[in-house]
């Protein structure tokens, strides 16, 4: 049996986001857990696998975040086939290699078959590397890696009955990155694998600075020279302390040049549309439009 | 006399920017040391100050980039001005205080009159907060800073005679903050002044950014415990080198969402752009403006 799991903050995104895509993909006897957050996301997650640890039938518990939506009809069987190996411990549709720290797409990301939908400015898709099939890049293949998404987590039996997400990291940040580094230390692989799904999620990347930071350095420390197959930064700490801030200071200037490019590019913009919008032809045409949406109005 | 240095990389930039600015202030018999730029912007810079440093009549320097245009009417009064407290060894249009690092805007900016002119997109201006007369923010004020930005230096005689640039840093980056930080070793100061200028450049701040880096990390190795502030941040290294590797990958996570926002704003405006054009009053006046353009491209030619 598949189990579907959930902890949710918005009721209301998942009922429009995870929701959906369990009942989309589950099988007759699929169990859907939906529980609301207890603390943090690692607590949330531990409570879901205790719940199901002892289930002899257990086939795979899917964690996912209450806006990610499965999207691919062929899920269950395609999540089976991964687990067919009996050294798979995790599976996921993101994943990199050379991931160093929670930042995992800073390594190679080497799947990634998922959709980012926002809502703001209009609403909108990201495609991510491989979501589209036939325009896969050539670097790209599902199979292990060191780290994979947390947004939709498939944990082998053994895994649920094995491994716990490690609560003392903070509330929400690299719960994932920690947890594959546990599953691999253990000896099980963490994989990729060809399902899809749509993560709905706002543009801002990081939504807590600070609490971004504190379990970055946390999980740095837990894991310092016992990374399996990561080789960590070289120099000493005095040596990595000027090398880091030098990057950190170059990284802020960048961001704060994206900032003046994306300003930029958008009066561009303002530029281009006020042109149409405030040429002849678009003023004189005013009042058919205007009788046009009123006609619409009515007929609605 | 004032005199002007500038050390020319892009011969046309010179022209257009930066020679086009002085002409605007200079007074009769001053001198232009525009001079082909060498190896480093610290020997170029070098250069000129060695020049500089042989008129006897000098009443200050003018050190400035090619792509910087000075836009004061008002510029030499002030620089004479400036020049009257024989403590100050270099003025700027920007400054900081707390500054820790060659990144001297992540310390407090106390003032910037100036503008940053951009090409790319269509073109546009970023004018610093100070530019603007009489809008300026409450923390605006002019005066003793621990750097300024070196698009745009004003340096004195005694600077000129005394000071050089350190040719051992690199070629390009941290060249202004190591500058202002030996003046202030030697007890002089650095401050800001209401001098108007323009920098036409690229909204790229940082071209190279490994030689950036590298810069970064020898300047802090250079001065720190020597001048306060520089390339302090607490004395475990470990916890420094942690909380910094960090802040460079939260920093680079939020150059990506700036990036992001970017995409989806200009998707927004093509919908609204295709909306416009498939509309039927767009269509129906397309007639109107061929013959618009028709009429305007005929004006033209005559």
């Amino acid at each position: 049996m598949i189990v579907f799991a959930s902890s949710i903050t918005d009721p209301a995104a998942y009922a429009s986001c995870a929701e959906p895509g369990i009942r989309r993909v589950a099988e007759p006897d699929s169990e859907v857990i939906a529980n609301s957050a207890c603390g943090s996301i690692s607590r949330s997650y531990n409570l879901l696998m205790d719940m199901v640890a002892e289930r002899d039938d257990l086939d795979a518990l899917v964690l996912l975040h209450q806006d990610a939506e499965i999207v691919e009809p062929d899920f269950c069987r395609r999540i089976r086939d991964a687990l067919s190996d009996p050294d798979v411990g995790v599976v996921g549709c993101v994943g990199a290699v050379g991931v160093r720290s929670i930042a995992w797409w800073e390594g190679s990301v080497t799947w990634a078959s998922f959709a980012h939908r926002y809502r703001e400015l209009g609403g909108g898709e990201l495609p991510g590397l491989t979501w589209n099939g036939d325009e896969t890049p050539a670097f790209a293949s599902t199979g292990e890696v060191d780290t994979v998404d947390g947004f939709v987590l498939v944990l082998a039996p053994w895994t649920v009955r094995n491994i716990r997400f490690d609560e003392s990291l903070g509330p929400l940040h690299g719960y994932d990155f920690d947890f594959c580094l546990q599953v691999r230390a253990a000896g099980r692989k963490v994989v990729t694998a060809d399902f899809r799904v749509v993560h709905h999620h706002s543009l801002d990347l990081v939504s807590n600075p600070e609490s971004w930071l504190a379990a970055h350095m946390r999980v740095a420390e837990k894991w310092d020279a016992r990374m399996p197959r990561a080789s960590s930064a070289n120099g000493d700490w005095k040596q990595r302390a000027r090398r880091a801030e030098a990057e950190a200071a170059l990284a802020r200037t960048e961001a704060v040049a994206a900032m003046y490019q994306a300003d930029a590019r958008l009066k561009q913009l303002q530029r281009e549309l006020a042109e149409v919008t405030e040429s002849t032809s678009w003023r004189i045409t005013a009042p058919l439009r205007r009788i046009r949406a009123l006609g619409r109005a009515r007929r609605r | 006399m004032i005199a002007y240095g500038c050390p020319v990389t892009a011969p046309e930039i010179y022209e257009r920017h930066a020679r086009r600015g002085i002409e605007s202030v200079a007074e009769p018999g001053a001198k232009v040391f525009g001079y082909r730029a060498t190896s480093s912007i610290f020997r170029s810079c070098n250069i000129i100050l060695d020049s500089a440093a042989a008129c006897d009549d000098l009443e200050a320097l003018v050190l400035l980039h090619q792509d910087a245009e000075i836009a004061d009417a008002r510029f030499n009064a002030k620089v004479r001005e400036l020049m009257r407290d024989p403590d100050v060894a270099v003025a700027g249009c920007i400054g900081a205080i707390g500054v820790r690092s060659i990144a001297w805007w992540e310390g407090a900016v106390t003032w910037a009159s100036f503008i940053h002119r951009y090409g790319e997109f269509g073109g546009g201006d970023l004018p610093g907060f100070a530019w603007k007369a009489g809008k300026a923010p409450p923390y605006a004020r002019t005066g003793e800073v621990d750097a300024v930005d070196g698009f745009l230096m004003v340096l004195s005689p005694w600077t000129v005679r005394n000071v050089r640039f350190d040719e051992s840093l690199g070629r390009l980056h941290g060249y202004d903050l190591d500058f202002c930080l030996q003046v202030r070793a030697a007890g002089r100061k650095v401050v800001t002044a209401d001098l108007r200028a323009v920098h036409n450049h690229s909204l790229d701040l940082v071209s190279d950014p490994e030689d950036w880096a590298e810069a970064h990390m020898r300047i802090a190795e250079k001065w720190e415990g020597r001048m306060p502030g520089i390339g302090q941040g607490g004395r475990d290294w470990k916890q420094r080198a942690r909380r910094a590797e960090a802040e460079a990958e939260a920093a680079r996570a939020s150059a990506v969402s700036k990036q992001l926002q970017l995409e989806a704003r200009e998707r927004e405006y093509r919908r609204i752009a295709d909306e416009i054009e498939e509309s039927i009053s767009w269509r129906i006046t397309a007639p109107l403006r061929r013959a618009n353009h028709w009429r305007r491209t005929t004006l033209r030619r005559r």
